[in-house]
C-alpha cells in the first residue's frame, strides 16, 4: 500500500477523532507539566489528575459545553450563531430576575428554556424568510439581544438570589449536577442526530442544501429546528451560568459564541456544514477547558494562553480540510 | 506524505505546549520552578486580577509583581487575569485553589466572584481583597483607596486655586460605577459649601480619553465660560485638555485641568509641562497586599479587616519626587 492509499484509508478516521487525539496529547503533556500534589485521590501525584480537578473541569465545562452542543446543530445545517453570548446574557438576567422576584425554581427554569428556544426559532425563521446569511442575521441578533439585556435590567446587575438553584453546583455521585446536565444533553443530542429523521435531515441540509430541497427535505423547518435546539441549549447554559454566578449580568457571556464555535471546530465539525457530531464537540470543549486549566496550573499568563489557543484552532481547521481540497 | 504532516502537526502541538509553559516565567513573572514543581517547597501566593487592560491595572500588576519578586526566597507567586469576566475569574480561582495556595490576593471583577472567594476562605486560605470589595464577610483583609476622600481633596484643591469663585466643568466617569459616584459626591460636598463655585455636570465619558475629547470639543463650541475641569480620571482629563489645546477659540485664561489616578508617566509629564494642573493618586493596593500576604504566611493575624490607603496630590512642584517614588507607573 503506498502513501496516498494509506492517507485515504486513515485520514477520515483521524479527522473524525481529531478532538480526541488532541485531548490525549494534552493529557500526556499534563502528565509532565502539571504541578505535583500529595493530596489523596490524585493519579500520578499530579494536580491535573486529581479528583478535585475532575470536579473543577466538569463545573467549568458545563456552560461552554452546552453552548457548544447548540452551536454544533447550527453549524451542521451550514449556519453560524454569533448571538449565543448575547442571548446567554439576556437569559441569565431573566433567570435571575424571576428568581429574585420569588418565582418558583421549576417555573423559572421552564420559562428560561422556553424563551431561549423561541429566540432561536425566530432567528432560524428570519434566515429562512429573508434569505440573508446566518452570519448577518445572528450578528444583528448579537447586537439587539445585548441591548435588550441592558434595557431589561435597566443597566444594572441583578443580585439578591437565594439558594434556589444552588443545587446545580452540588455534587451527585462525585460529579457536580451541572456536569451531569451537560452529559445528559450531549447524549440526547447525539441520539437526536444519529437515530432520528430530523437528525438525518440536519446533515442533508448542511451537506448540500439544493440536493436536500429537491429530495423533499423541508429545508426551512429543519433550519428553524436546529436554531431552536441551539436556543434551548443556550437557555440551559444560562441557567447553569446563573447557578454558578448567583446573579444576573447584562454583560454576561461576551465572546462566548466564539468559544462555542471553537469547541465545535476543534471537535471535528466542519464550518461548511454537514460534517461532525456532538460527541466530537464535547471532546473539543473538554480539550479547551483542560487546556485553560493546565495553563493556569502551570502559571502561564492568560494572554499567552490565548495566543496558543489561536494556533490550535488554526491547526484543527487545517487538519479538517486536509484531503478535501484536492 | 500527508500522514507525515499529521505526525508533524501533533509533534508541533506538543512542542508548542512545552515551550508555552517554559515561557511562563518571563510572561507572567512567576517565581522559579522546574518542569514539575515540588509541592512542599515554598508556600504559594496566588493573585487573581480582574483585568490587565487599563493603565491603572497595568501599574497595579507591575508594582504587585515587583513587590512579590523582592521576596522570591520566601514564597512563590502566580498571577492570572480574567478580562473583567466574573465567570472566567471564578474558573481561574477554582483552578488556582487546586494548587493549595496559602494566600489568595484577588481584585474581583464583580461582586458575584464572591462565590469562589468564599469557597477559598472556607478552605482556610487567607483572602486579601484588593480595590473592589464583596458583600459577604468571607475574607481576611480588604485593601483599597477612598474615592470619596479623593473627590473631596480634588474639590478643595480647585476651590483654593480659584480663590473660591468660578465655574467647574465636571467630566463624569462610567455611570453607575461606585468610583464615579464617590468621586462625584465627595467633590460635590465641598463645592456646595462654596457659594462662589458653579458646577456644570458634564457627560458620562466612560473614563475614556476619546469620549472626553469629543465631549469637550462640543462643549467648547457652546462658548460657555468655565475656569476649571475636574475629570473623574486622568484619561478624561487628557482628552479634555487635548480638545482645549486644539480648539480655535479658547477662553482667555487657561482653565485648570484636574484628574484622578496618577498612574501614568504620561500624566505626570503633562503636569510637569504645565498642561494639566494636578492629579490625585488612586492608590495601588498591590504592594500592601503582598505585605499583608507575608504577614499571613508568618502566621500573624492582620490587625485591621479594612485598610484604606491614602491619596497623594501631584502638582508641578511634586511631580519629580512622585516619579522617583513610583517607578512602576504605566508608560
Amino acid at each position: 500500500m503506498n502513501r496516498t492509499a494509506l492517507l485515504k484509508t486513515y485520514l477520515p478516521t483521524l479527522q473524525k477523532y481529531q478532538g480526541l487525539v488532541g485531548l490525549l496529547l494534552l493529557m500526556a503533556v499534563a502528565l509532565v507539566k502539571s504541578p505535583h500534589t500529595d493530596l489523596p485521590g490524585a493519579l500520578f501525584h499530579s494536580t491535573f489528575y486529581s479528583t478535585g480537578n475532575l470536579r473543577n473541569v466538569l463545573s467549568q465545562l458545563a456552560v461552554p459545553g452546552c453552548l457548544a452542543i447548540g452551536a454544533t446543530f447550527v453549524i451542521l445545517v451550514g449556519g453560524i450563531d454569533l448571538s449565543a453570548g448575547s442571548s446567554l446574557g439576556l437569559l441569565n438576567c431573566i433567570c435571575a430576575t424571576w428568581l429574585v422576584h420569588g418565582a418558583s425554581t421549576p417555573i423559572t427554569i421552564a420559562y428560561v428554556l422556553l424563551v431561549g428556544t423561541v429566540i432561536g426559532a425566530i432567528l432560524g425563521a428570519t434566515i429562512g424568510f429573508t434569505r440573508l446569511q446566518p452570519f448577518v442575521v445572528t450578528l444583528a441578533g448579537m447586537v439587539s439581544l445585548r441591548g435588550i439585556a441592558f434595557v431589561y435590567t435597566n443597566n444594572a446587575n441583578i443580585s439578591g438570589l437565594k439558594d434556589q438553584i444552588a443545587f446545580l453546583e452540588s455534587p451527585w455521585l462525585g460529579i457536580p449536577i451541572d456536569g451531569w446536565v451537560l452529559l445528559v444533553a450531549t447524549a440526547v443530542a447525539a441520539i437526536l442526530l444519529s437515530k432520528t429523521v430530523f437528525g438525518r435531515r440536519v446533515y442533508a441540509v448542511g451537506g448540500n442544501i439544493e440536493a436536500a430541497r429537491y429530495s423533499g427535505v423541508p429545508v426551512n423547518r429543519v433550519r428553524i429546528g436546529a436554531f431552536a435546539i441551539n436556543g434551548f441549549c443556550i437557555g440551559l447554559a444560562a441557567i447553569l451560568f446563573t447557578a454558578r454566578n448567583s446573579n444576573g449580568q447584562p454583560s454576561a457571556g461576551m465572546g462566548y459564541e466564539l468559544d462555542a464555535i471553537t469547541a465545535a471546530v476543534v471537535g471535528g465539525t466542519a464550518l461548511v456544514g454537514g460534517y461532525g457530531n456532538v460527541i466530537g464537540t464535547f471532546v473539543g470543549a473538554l480539550f479547551i477547558v483542560c487546556l485553560n486549566v493546565l495553563l493556569i496550573l502551570d502559571g502561564v499568563s492568560y494572554y499567552v494562553g490565548q495566543g496558543w489557543k489561536g494556533i490550535i484552532i488554526l491547526l484543527a481547521v487545517y487538519l479538517q480540510n486536509l484531503g478535501r481540497r484536492v | 506524505m500527508r500522514l507525515g504532516l499529521w505526525a508533524c502537526a501533533a509533534f508541533a502541538a506538543v512542542a508548542l505546549l512545552g515551550c508555552g509553559s517554559g515561557d511562563s516565567g518571563a510572561a507572567s513573572g512567576t517565581a522559579d520552578k522546574g518542569g514539575s514543581k515540588p509541592s512542599g517547597d515554598l508556600p504559594l501566593v496566588v493573585f487573581s486580577q480582574a483585568n490587565s487592560a487599563d493603565p491603572w491595572r497595568q501599574q497595579f500588576d507591575a508594582e504587585t509583581k515587583a513587590a512579590a519578586d523582592k521576596d522570591k526566597a520566601t514564597f512563590r507567586f502566580e498571577e492570572q487575569a480574567a478580562e473583567d469576566d466574573p465567570n472566567k475569574q471564578i474558573s481561574q480561582i477554582d483552578t488556582l485553589m487546586l494548587e493549595s495556595p496559602k494566600v489568595l490576593l484577588v481584585s474581583p471583577a464583580e461582586v458575584s466572584v464572591e462565590t469562589a472567594i468564599a469557597k477559598a476562605y472556607d478552605k482556610g486560605v487567607g483572602v486579601v481583597l484588593l480595590d473592589r470589595g464583596i458583600t459577604s464577610d468571607k475574607y481576611s483583609v480588604h485593601i483599597g483607596g477612598d474615592n470619596v476622600d479623593i473627590g473631596k481633596q480634588a474639590a478643595e484643591y480647585i476651590v483654593k486655586r480659584l480663590n473660591g469663585k468660578g465655574t467647574v466643568l465636571m467630566i463624569q466617569g462610567k455611570g453607575g460605577a461606585d468610583a464615579t459616584n464617590d468621586r462625584r459626591n465627595g467633590a460635590m460636598d465641598v463645592f456646595k459649601k462654596n457659594p462662589g463655585i458653579t458646577v456644570i455636570q458634564g457627560d458620562d465619558c466612560k473614563y475614556q480619553r476619546q469620549a472626553a475629547q469629543s465631549y469637550m470639543e462640543t462643549f467648547l463650541q457652546s462658548g460657555k465660560p468655565f475656569d476649571a475641569v475636574y475629570a473623574h480620571n486622568d484619561e478624561m482629563a487628557i482628552g479634555a485638555y487635548q480638545a482645549y489645546d486644539h480648539a480655535a477659540t479658547k477662553p482667555k485664561n487657561k482653565p485648570l485641568f484636574v484628574g484622578v489616578d496618577g498612574c501614568q508617566q504620561e500624566v505626570i509629564q503633562m503636569i510637569k509641562d504645565g498642561k494639566l494642573d494636578a492629579t490625585f493618586r488612586y492608590p495601588d493596593p498591590g504592594p500592601k497586599g503582598i505585605e499583608v500576604a507575608e504577614q499571613i504566611l508568618k502566621g500573624e493575624k492582620p490587625k485591621d479587616k479594612k485598610i484604606i490607603l491614602p491619596t497623594e496630590l501631584v502638582t508641578k512642584e511634586t511631580a519629580d519626587k512622585y516619579l522617583a517614588d513610583h517607578p512602576g507607573l504605566a508608560k
